[in-house]
């Protein structure tokens, strides 16, 4: 892979765009990736999903030449594909295609940037989809996924952070047709865009590119700061009531200053990788809560947005955030009406595992807090990502991916310079960064459950009520002692709840 | 539109050629060598090399899977005992396992489907002989308490509870009971939900199934990157080479003819309409016609390019999506079409047209150009999705779990080539008939309402 960086080039341009490229001479195909930097951030208040929607009408309809099915028509039998991602902060068009049929699917492209149809029709069959998104598909799909994006709307608060980038059920509904050919004008321009290509092209191409492209408005857009997570007063947790939601799905979050671009996030890679790498059996959530007490599938930590964790193995690129905040992840734990039903010693049981699992992660945070980590488990956990972090551009596309979003960061390429970081660190630093970054008495949580779990779960809460862990015989009888000290401590745990409020499902994301 | 058509015919054809001329120059649609070297032990080895400096995919595949699982109150073990094969040895007891995959910095993890288990790992081609190592002594050596056993199950439990939220999920579950009556493919991989809270009980059964299933000749090791077939036939040599060969052969139930269409609903109001059209379907074959012919007519006449989607998505907008495929396995299996409409008042509507297409296909066929279109986009989506270890071994793993030969890949595509609209009408009529179908619904009314 190294060698292939090699070839790596930051090209001077006479136009206005960024450009990244990464000639491939030996591949079979070209990718192409156009940032914008816009993102959710841009959508005007009581319009939110605007940008989602000028991006999906820009990729799932037509051009002035040619209508959406036309375009499909054309590209079937090339296997081109293309394809938008909004994020909070950018828009991303990703385009591959094989490299012999280049030249004959470049025309699509340009037309497809420079002259979208803006079609009533591919209107219609665009915003169906994305309001059924926002009113159905985020509350019913993945309780794990909803959590996320609940905790989102927590954190963010009256910022531009606060909505999913597909907008809330009433905003969407104002959206219109008028609204998006603006918003195109506005905010996708050549002065806001970073042109990333990858694979078997000529320069020539890449020229042709760069000049086409130029054709965008030639505005400056004025893209607003991005909003900044709020800092709660004490532990402040929405409990979201579900109809027959079979367990407890828990995410919690807390601001955090720094990004990739900062210089001490490499030592918090570490201290992250240490807690809880995402789906990894190595992380201290992972076998306090799972491996050693059975509570669930998998528990996580994150120092940066994480797209579609119950999907991905590996970090996507195309999510650069100058906000952030640290996170920690709980997959759904048992709730009480399900465990009365499945173990008669547990028939008497008012409160699932919820409690225990929250007290459980934030304890675990908390002792390295206070603790640190030691001389070995640094090393192990340095070692350990010095590979994996290589592994992140899994593919082409993602190769491409990473160094567009290294631009973004200001970076030249962030798997290199996390790379020579990391063989600088110290444990020294990770547990200072730690201290500094990280603490446990003012954060939101989320928690999706079953109606019948919330009331004794927010009274358990808001009163700092034990909540003793509730195994069944099966498990309970051969604990460790160990295990079952720990236990009695957690239980007993105070958390600085301040605040625990019920909502329904239906009043969420308005 | 004509315009473009003959040019581009003639493109497709130079470039298809310097697809299938690829290293090996036989033709093939998999543009690199495939090494394979049969241990004594049946211990399959196959090595690919690729141009992927310093980095290698070692994937074990074990065919077996939720089919293997034939006695009663046992359904998910093949996913619970891929969830235990974690759980450590003597040499390697569970922490110390994890302590050695952290140092190689792997990306790693194993996951269960109905034919087969698959343990993967992607990392430093330096750290194969680690790699070889370590999974060499959990294969032949795997030792759990049963404490650890019973705990295990409760994180099988967590990954149905989070699986069931989803309301497909539930749907896909009640389906495939539905739709079989004694193959094993009648229950999820999962399994089903008494069974997964029972599972604590079954730590003799577990014992039983590591003898089983986790001997030479039901696995292959599959190496894709930088590496030479030398070397990895030598690991596997040293490593593996010494693993007993087993004997157990699971007795799985042919399932009967199905006589009726059969019917099931889900009740949710949370979600857009469903309509999943499921007809009984052929297993698995790189030397017969049958599935090759049912995938491209599923791409022609259910996919994005399909009239159906242009006139029910597109034009209508009665359905937000539309799609349908065949299920690759070892038995016959479902062949699905699956729509999300936006009234449920359309459902009995969707289902006709979806019936009125096949029914057209029966008759007439489908357009000569749009199947030659829909073989070329078949080979270029595989050409340019191959270009990295991790997605190779993956597709070759595919077909070692099918039908223990990764070359079916080759076969496959050239049979793609073959299918004529002859053939295609021949699936149409021989699959898609009321007698074999299974309508799942879901909807906010208490029944599908679909005839």
């Amino acid at each position: 892979m190294n060698k292939l960086l090699l070839c790596l080039l930051f090209a001077g341009s006479l136009f206005a765009q960024e450009v990244i490229e990464l000639k491939q001479p030996a591949s079979n195909k070209v990718v192409i990736r156009l940032m914008f930097k816009n993102g959710s951030i841009c959508d005007p208040a009581g319009k939110e999903g605007l940008t989602y929607s000028t991006a999906s009408m820009i990729t799932e309809g037509g051009t002035k030449k040619m209508s959406y099915t036309e375009i499909q028509d054309k590209l079937y039998p090339m296997a081109a594909e293309y394809y938008s991602s909004v994020d909070k902060e950018v828009t991303n068009f990703t385009f591959s295609v094989p490299k012999d049929f280049l030249n004959e699917f470049y025309p699509v492209l340009k037309d497809i940037i420079l002259s979208p149809a803006f079609d009533e029709k591919d209107f219609q069959r665009v915003m169906l989809s994305q309001q059924n998104y926002v009113d159905q598909v985020i509350r019913a799909s993945s309780d794990e996924e909803y959590s996320k994006k609940a905790l989102e709307d927590l954190l963010f608060r009256g910022t531009n952070y606060q909505h999913m980038v597909q907008g809330k059920s009433a905003s969407v509904k104002n959206i219109t047709l008028a609204d998006i050919k603006e918003h195109y004008k506005k905010y996708f321009t050549r002065n806001n865009l970073t042109i990333g290509i990858i694979g078997n092209y000529t320069p020539e191409f890449l020229e042709q590119l760069k000049k086409d492209l130029n054709n965008l408005p030639d505005t400056h857009p004025a893209i607003p700061q991005p909003g900044k997570a709020n800092t709660p007063n004490g532990i402040v947790v929405e409990i979201i009531a579900k109809d027959n939601a079979f367990g407890s799905a828990i995410f919690t979050g807390e601001p955090l200053s720094i990004t990739r671009a900062d210089k001490d996030f490499t030592a918090l890679m570490v201290a992250n990788s240490y807690l809880g790498e995402h789906r990894k059996s190595y992380g201290q959530l992972y076998n306090k809560i799972r491996e050693t007490r059975s509570m669930n599938y998998g528990d996580y930590s994150y120092i940066e947005w994480y797209n579609n964790g119950g999907g991905n193995m590996l970090p996507s690129s195309g999510y650069p955030r100058m906000s952030n905040y640290f996170s920690l992840w709980i997959r759904p734990v048992q709730i009480a009406k399900q465990l009365k039903k499945q173990y008669p010693e547990l028939a008497d049981v008012k409160l699932g595992h919820a409690h225990f699992a929250l007290r459980m992660a934030i304890k675990t945070v908390d002792d390295m807090i206070k603790n640190g980590i030691t001389k070995e488990e640094f090393e192990a956990t340095r070692t350990f990502l010095r590979s994996y972090i290589k592994l992140y551009p899994s593919n082409t596309t993602e190769q491409l991916g990473y160094l567009v979003d290294s631009k973004y960061y200001g970076q030249k390429d962030f798997i290199n310079e996390a790379d020579e970081a990391l063989a600088k660190l110290t444990v020294d630093d990770v547990n200072n960064a730690i201290k500094k970054y990280w603490q446990i008495d003012n954060m939101f949580v989320t928690i999706i459950t079953d109606k019948s779990e919330t009331e004794e779960l927010a009274k358990s809460l808001k009163e700092n009520l034990p909540s003793p862990m509730s195994y069944s015989n099966f498990v309970k009888s051969g604990l460790p002692k160990e295990v079952l000290q720990e236990d009695e401590s957690v239980a007993n745990y105070k958390l600085n709840v301040k605040s625990v409020t019920i909502v329904n499902s239906k009043d969420t994301f308005k | 539109m004509k315009n473009y058509i003959f040019p581009l015919a003639i493109t497709i054809a130079v470039f298809i050629t310097t697809i299938v001329n690829g290293a090996d120059g036989g033709g093939k649609v998999f543009p690199y060598p495939i090494e394979q070297k049969m241990l004594p032990n049946g211990l399959n080895v196959v090595t690919v090399k690729y141009d992927s400096p310093g980095l290698a995919a070692f994937f074990i595949v074990v065919r077996a899977g939720s089919r293997n699982e034939v006695e009663p109150g046992v359904t998910g073990f093949a996913h619970f005992f891929e969830h235990m094969m974690f759980r450590g040895t003597e040499k390697y007891p569970s922490d110390k396992y994890n302590e050695v995959l952290k140092s190689i910095g792997a990306s790693a993890n194993a996951n269960t489907s109905l034919d087969r288990t698959l343990f993967h790992m992607t990392g430093n081609a330096e750290k194969l002989e680690t790699m070889f190592e370590i999974e060499a002594d959990r294969f032949q050596h795997l030792k759990y308490s049963e404490h650890d056993f019973k705990t295990e199950a409760g994180a099988v439990k967590g990954e149905y509870t989070k699986n069931n939220a989803s309301p497909y999920q539930q749907l896909y579950e009640n389906l495939l009971n539905t739709a079989f009556d004694k193959h094993t493919y009648k229950h999820t991989t999962m399994g089903f939900f008494k069974d997964i809270v029972d599972m604590p009980n079954q730590y003799k059964y577990s014992l039983e199934f590591f003898k089983r299933f986790y001997r030479p000749e039901y696995c292959t090791i599959l190496v894709v990157g930088d590496v030479t077939p030398e070397k990895v036939n030598n690991l596997a040599e040293k490593y593996f080479g010494m693993w007993e060969k087993g004997n157990y052969v699971a007795k799985i139930e042919t399932e009967p003819v199905q006589k009726e269409t059969r019917y099931m609903h889900l009740k949710n109001g949370g979600i857009p309409p469903y309509l999943s059209l499921n007809y009984k379907g052929p297993a698995f074959s790189d030397k017969e016609i049958d599935m090759p012919a049912i995938d491209l007519f599923c791409n022609i006449v259910f996919g994005e390019n399909s009239d159906l989607y242009k006139k029910l998505v597109i034009d209508e907008q009665k359905v937000r999506y539309i799609g349908g495929e065949g299920a690759d396995s070892r038995d016959p299996n479902l062949v699905s079409i699956d729509a999300s409409l936006v009234n449920k008042e359309d459902m009995q509507y969707i289902k006709d047209e979806i019936v009125k297409a096949i029914e057209k296909v029966k008759k007439e066929g489908v357009d000569e150009k749009k199947l030659t279109d829909t073989k070329l986009h078949l080979k270029y989506s595989f050409a340019m999705r191959m270009d990295n270890p991790t997605t190779i071994a993956n597709s070759l793993s595919s077909y070692i779990w099918l039908t223990g030969d990764p070359e079916s890949l080759n076969r496959l595509y050239a049979l793609y080539d073959k299918v004529t609209v002859k053939d295609i009408i021949y699936v149409a009529n021989k699959y898609f008939v009321p007698t074999g179908l299974t309508i799942a619904t879901i909807s906010p009314d208490a029944e599908g309402g679909v005839k």
